[in-house]
């Protein structure tokens, strides 16, 4: 089985995030890329099929700080690592990207693609479903267990509310994982050291395939709505104005 | 025009949130235009009763299949457009959804725009206000049209379950594409509250990401007990396996509703306040006080998380007399 997976570096939005002068871009200069969070449990996912079917793992990376990301997945156990190009201020689009992803998934004759469900910068859509779409292939996303069965898999989606449907899978396929079946496993400073030596390939950018998209006026960070009564920062003063809120709710100790 | 709103369900149920595409639809219809409600299952689910105000219910059936996978969901809603012509199609930010919006995107070659909050219908196009970076950035979007748009639960009111009359209800027979699926559901788990049922908590104390490890939610335990309260997580805390599945609020875990709900280093993203955000009272502490969960909070307290927890049990603690 020939498996890819795609990861995204995106903007660390627990900060402060400020706009570019004309409004159409977030400012980057001071920020700290990460990796996606759901791409990290895709590529979980990817290196435990792996384990269970002796897989070959191809990893795609796009995005600032891609570098350090695919050592990352060559010490977890990626076979080949490749980083695409990107330009400094690009918002990474699912929907730009999807004819990147198609091309490289029908040259190295992939039998699974796998990404995470979604990216803080997926303002125009989803990745799993455009590739999966575009190449018409099964895809399915919001997956929290993926396992080997036969020829195909078997994978769990969380629908919402509890509720869990498991599918039977043909390949080949596209998942936007969720969570990975086992969490993302820990990487020791030695193997990380041993991973960078391993060469990364450069891979080519395709250009969008659709004829019309949604363009961005303009950004704007919400107003604080203020909604909230503020408390404070003194622990001690907060506890004291908590439990009065509570008291005269009703709603005290039990 | 004719603008179809995506609405999902299953055993003869639909969810509330194809009533807030169905809002959402007819927001932007003119006089004219045509509101069809699109459904994929196994039984259009009494469906006179439960499509709102939509001019019409598309009810894509097939007898054996609960669950109409995404992609099947998808196909099925192209075909239907290719014969009778769209120019909007709304759907909901969900499990399905999330693979529907982009799959018929992209087989239609239309834009789409995820995650919309608002919009606005100007000639032949729209204005979308949709949330980007979690929510902490808004974006104005110009969307052309025909276009797809993916509709945040809660943006629009649900629609009033307005009986349709037969007449205004096409059936079509999905069984051969549903059997010719590369993608069969082979089992439904669904959720045993005999352990913990969140949604009927009249308190609930729950941790985030900012708790910072698995040791520490003992202290946010003690504190639930104290307050006779549910301990719950959002979706950082279970996918770490600090705590079960059914204990988390959110999108994709339980939507809860209670007197008070506490949201010790929680930030607040989306999918955690559909699941909290019409609670009665909400207490968020947060480190960031640009945390979005202060905006939905009643009261909010930017002290350090574990001293709160310690002075609060301590307060909390029942006296001897």
């Amino acid at each position: 089985m020939n498996i890819l997976v795609i990861l995204r570096m995106v903007p660390d939005a627990a900060g402060e995030l400020l706009l570019t002068g004309d409004g159409l871009g977030i400012d980057r200069e001071w920020l700290d890329f990460q990796l996606n969070d759901f791409d990290d449990h895709a590529l979980e996912d990817a290196i435990l099929l792996k384990e269970a079917t002796g897989a070959k793992v191809t990893v795609i990376a796009i995005g600032e700080g891609t570098n350090r990301i695919l050592q990352m997945a060559a010490a977890r156990g990626a076979d080949e690592v490749i980083a695409l190009p990107c330009e400094e201020d690009e918002l990474l689009s699912s929907r730009d990207l999807a004819a990147t992803v198609v091309d490289l998934a029908r040259a190295r004759s992939a039998d699974l693609v796998v990404c995470g469900v979604q990216s803080s910068e997926d303002l125009f859509g989803q990745l799993a479903p455009y590739v999966g779409a575009m190449l018409d292939w099964p895809h399915i996303s919001g997956t929290n267990r993926i396992e080997a069965s036969g020829g195909g898999l078997h994978v769990t989606q969380e629908r919402g509310a509890g509720v869990s449907v498991t599918y039977e899978v043909v390949l080949p396929a596209v998942l936007g994982v969720q969570t990975a079946t086992k969490a993302p496993r820990y990487v020791s400073g030695s193997k990380l050291r041993e991973a960078s030596k391993t060469p990364i390939g450069r891979g080519e950018r395709q250009a969008s395939s659709f004829t019309l998209s949604a363009s961005i006026e303009g950004l704007r960070i919400p107003e604080e709505t203020g909604s909230a009564q503020q408390l404070g920062e003194d622990a001690e003063n907060v506890a004291e104005r908590i439990v009065a809120i509570l008291e005269s709710n009703g709603i005290g100790r039990r | 025009m004719k603008i179809y709103a995506c609405t999902e369900g299953r055993s003869g149920q639909v969810d509330a949130v194809s009533l807030e595409m169905i809002a959402a639809a007819r927001s932007l219809a003119r006089d004219g235009d045509d509101v069809i409600a699109f459904f994929a299952g196994s039984a259009a689910a009494d469906a006179a009763g439960k499509f709102g105000t939509a001019d019409r219910l598309v009810a894509a059936i097939a007898p054996e299949a609960d669950i109409v996978v995404a992609g099947t969901y998808a196909r099925q809603l192209c075909d239907v457009i290719a014969a009778e012509g769209a120019g909007i199609v709304v759907v909901p930010y969900s499990a399905n959804g999330l693979d529907v919006a982009s799959s018929v995107a992209a087989r239609l070659d239309w834009p789409l725009v995820s995650y919309v909050e608002k919009i606005a219908r100007d000639g032949q196009s729209l204005s979308v206000v949709a949330q980007l970076y979690g929510g902490k950035v808004l974006a104005d979007c110009s969307v052309p049209l025909p276009a797809v748009l993916m509709v945040n639960p809660g943006a629009f009111a649900e629609a009033t379950a307005t009986p349709l009359s037969p007449d205004r209800i096409d059936t079509i027979d999905i069984a051969e594409l549903v059997a010719a699926s590369r993608v069969r559901p082979i089992s439904i788990d669904l959720p045993d509250f005999s352990d913990v049922d969140l949604k009927a908590a009249e308190r609930i104390v729950c941790v985030g990401r900012g708790i910072g490890d698995e040791a520490s939610i003992d202290l946010a335990r003690d504190l639930a007990a104290l307050l006779g309260a549910e301990i719950a997580g959002s979706r950082p805390v279970v996918d770490n396996g600090w705590l079960p599945k059914l204990r988390q609020v959110g999108k994709s875990g339980q939507k809860v509703k209670p007197k008070l709900y506490m949201a010790l280093g929680v930030s607040g993203a989306p999918e955690h306040l559909e699941g909290m955000g019409q609670s009665d009272m909400i207490i968020a502490v947060n480190t960031d006080p640009k945390a979005p969960i202060f905006n939905v909070a009643h009261y909010g307290a930017t002290c350090d998380l574990f001293e709160l927890m310690s002075s609060l049990s301590e307060r909390l603690q029942p006296s001897d007399t």
